[in-house]
């Protein structure tokens, strides 16, 4: 069984909490206390972000969180050492890589795939690469076979065909995406959240996790009442944007923050 | 299995795009489908393309130019005296009316050179629809003529400054913006590049030119060209020139690509010739990349031709062989601008001028008698001031 799926078999809190960050911004030992800090001030799933150099789906803060780290010499060794030593901080948490998938087919699918795993990550989440390609499906039956999860994102413009036969060949959760455009915090979400959620977890056997805009305590408390797990990323790179150049600093205000998301969705 | 599915050249095309896109882009392809079979559709294309654009372009003998380069006849197919002076117009029409048609009031586009701006910006204004280019804050600057003509048109042009400030990141942040308005929103794609429909459909709005050319030729000497050549940044001029002529093997094709400054990453944008097999942009293509698949920054003189990636046709089309691409330089391409400039009278874009040079070294290996055609895909008004202030630099 995957490390995810026996974390929500087994679950001890209401919504998990999957906070999302990128490797090596602004460098990648600090990402490592970054890492450190956010499990131990309650992260249920871990999403490390692998920088890509055009982050399509993604909006401001993380592009500029993926420039800073590009100034750091880019390499997949550097990625899984860091990686390595976040989860040897706190081994049972799974850690799940989000990234584009050029750089996953550049390094070779089933290289990346073993090198990843003896890192500790579990799982992946690859915003441009859809569930209806050869890619796609090679690399579901290639994580399959170790144990690891294809998290696909389902979105409010998703059609129900679409998503029926997207359940096929995803595993892990789903990853829902609350608002149209890329990520970002928001103020609102799409007046039908709550009933797509509901839809979605009637049609696919899965955990419903959401994502895409959210960052106060209010939302994540809200939006707990009925998905199965929060995804935060840009609020938290903007703690390491403002923070960032004072490692002591940025701990501190990611252990305050995260914590009290943890408590917002216990 | 995706080789199947339709939007794929060989093992290239595709769509690779985030999840929020992919029911757009079926509205997409699936109006396009109907369309494309409508009498009505057609002929209000070709009403705009006649009356408003100017088509038939005409098919200019280049008796000096013939001369001076001592080879094959040459033919220049003339895409720079459409209206707004480049082939650019000819999608930019037929995406505007697939839009109207689906009922969206808003377009977007990204530009490089300005002349798909351009074109996006006068489309947008004969039709009255919000319209919104995305171009990089270098690209404002060296191509400051034809942003003024957009913000004139009523356009609002949306400077990018990430990364090269450069058509890459235009394209991205264009992308980005389709996905926050998606239902109210068509993205015009500007080239032959972006995920499965955009580059069969920028290919069948642009296979005027070539289908045209073809026709003409041959009505007015009897027999098929021997070879025709065209520029290639993101590769929608040089598929409408080369789409009629693909399955008539007798005919030679050549791509020009801009190979900037030298052959290390980051000098040149020459993908055909540097490029590896990746995914960029929601289409799987060659593209310039780093060890780790990191996309390179291109570059090359010419605004339209700087893009590290090239629509997958191309990509197609150089694995079998069909198409020849070869590099041009920036020094090149500034020499051939100069030379069409004063031998011809005309004075054709920067990107053009790549073509030009290609053309010249293939009408003396044809040699004489033989006949060549150029697709000249826009004029070089745009270009003045940069290349006076490229003139100035030499000349230190
Ligand atoms: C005159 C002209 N030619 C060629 C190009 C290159 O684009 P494509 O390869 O799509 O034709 C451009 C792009 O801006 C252009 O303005």
């Amino acid at each position: 069984m995957s490390k995810i799926k026996s974390l929500f078999d087994s679950r001890s809190f209401k919504s998990a909490f999957i906070p999302y960050f990128t490797l090596g911004d602004p460098n990648y030992n600090d990402s490592i206390e970054f890492g450190k800090t956010i499990l131990d001030n309650g992260a249920d799933i871990l999403e490390l972000g692998i920088p890509f150099s055009d982050p399509v789906a993604d909006g401001p803060v993380i592009q500029r969180a993926v420039a800073r780290s590009l100034k750091n010499p880019f390499s997949f060794e550097e990625i899984f050492r860091v990686t390595k030593a976040i989860h040897d901080h706190k081994p049972e948490t799974p850690l799940v890589y989000l990234t584009y998938f050029n750089p996953i087919y550049h390094c070779g699918i089933s290289k990346f795939l073993d090198r990843a795993k003896e890192s500790g990550i579990v799982g992946l989440v690859i915003p441009d690469l859809p569930f209806d390609t050869e890619e796609s499906e090679i690399l579901f039956q290639e994580l399959k076979v170790r144990d690891m999860d294809l998290i696909h994102l389902v979105t409010p413009a998703s059609e129900k065909k679409r998503i029926q036969a997207l359940s096929k060949t995803s595993s892990g959760f789903i990853y829902y995406v609350t608002s149209f455009g890329v990520t970002g915090e928001r103020r609102e979400f799409s007046v039908d959240l709550k009933e797509r959620i509901k839809f979605l977890k009637d049609t696919i056997q899965l955990p419903i996790c959401a994502g895409f805009g959210i960052s106060t305590p209010e939302q994540s408390n809200q939006i707990s009442q009925y998905a199965d797990g929060i995804i935060i990323g840009s609020a938290i790179q903007r703690i390491i944007e403002e923070n960032g150049s004072d490692r002591t600093k940025a701990v501190l205000a990611l252990a305050d923050y995260i914590s009290k998301i943890r408590a917002s969705i216990s | 299995m995706g080789k199947n599915l339709p939007g794929y050249f060989g093992e290239f095309g595709g769509r690779y795009s985030p999840e929020i896109l992919t029911e757009a882009l079926e509205e997409l392809e699936s109006t396009y489908q109907k369309l494309k079979k409508s009498k009505k559709f057609k002929k209000e294309l070709e009403y705009y393309l006649k009356n408003y654009v100017g088509r038939p372009s005409p098919l200019t003998y280049a008796e000096r130019l013939t001369k001076l380069w001592g080879g094959a006849r040459i033919w220049l197919k003339r895409e720079d005296l459409n209206h707004t002076g480049a082939h650019k117009i000819n999608n930019a029409i037929g995406q505007a009316l697939i839009a109207r048609f689906m009922g969206k009031k808003r377009i977007i586009a990204e530009t490089g050179a300005g002349q798909h701006g351009l074109a996006t910006a006068t489309v947008g204004a004969m039709f009255g629809m919000e319209t919104i280019i995305y171009m990089g804050a270098v690209d404002v600057e060296r191509q400051n003529l034809n942003a003024k003509k957009i913000e004139m048109l009523g356009a609002k042009i949306l400077p990018v400054t990430a990364g090269e400030a450069t058509l890459k990141e235009a394209t991205s942040e264009a992308m980005r913006d389709w996905a926050l308005n998606v239902s109210t929103t068509h993205y015009i794609v500007g080239s032959a590049i972006g995920p499965h429909p955009f580059p069969t459909i920028v290919r069948d709005f642009q296979s005027f030119i070539g289908t045209e050319a073809r026709a003409e030729f041959k009505k007015r000497n009897h027999k098929l060209p021997n070879a025709i050549v065209a520029c290639v940044g993101g590769g929608s001029n040089s598929i409408g020139m080369f789409h009629a002529f693909l399955k008539d093997k007798q005919v030679a094709i050549y791509g020009a690509e801009a190979g900037g400054l030298g052959s290390k990453p980051g000098e040149h944008s020459a993908t055909l010739t540097y490029g590896k097999t990746g995914f960029l942009h929601g289409t799987k293509t060659l593209i310039i990349q780093d060890e780790f698949g990191q996309i390179v920054p291109a570059h090359s003189v010419s605004a339209g031709l700087d893009y590290p990636g090239v629509g997958p046709e191309h990509a197609h089309l150089s694995q079998t062989g069909r198409v020849d691409y070869r590099m041009v330089t920036d020094e090149q391409a500034l020499d051939s601008f100069l030379e069409v400039t004063r031998v011809e009278g005309i004075i054709p874009a920067l990107e053009t001028a790549h073509a030009f040079h290609v053309a010249r070294d293939v009408a003396k290996d044809l040699g004489k008698k033989k006949d060549l055609i150029i697709c000249l895909s826009g004029r070089g008004d745009k270009d003045v001031t940069e290349v006076l202030r490229l003139l100035g630099e030499r000349s230190k």
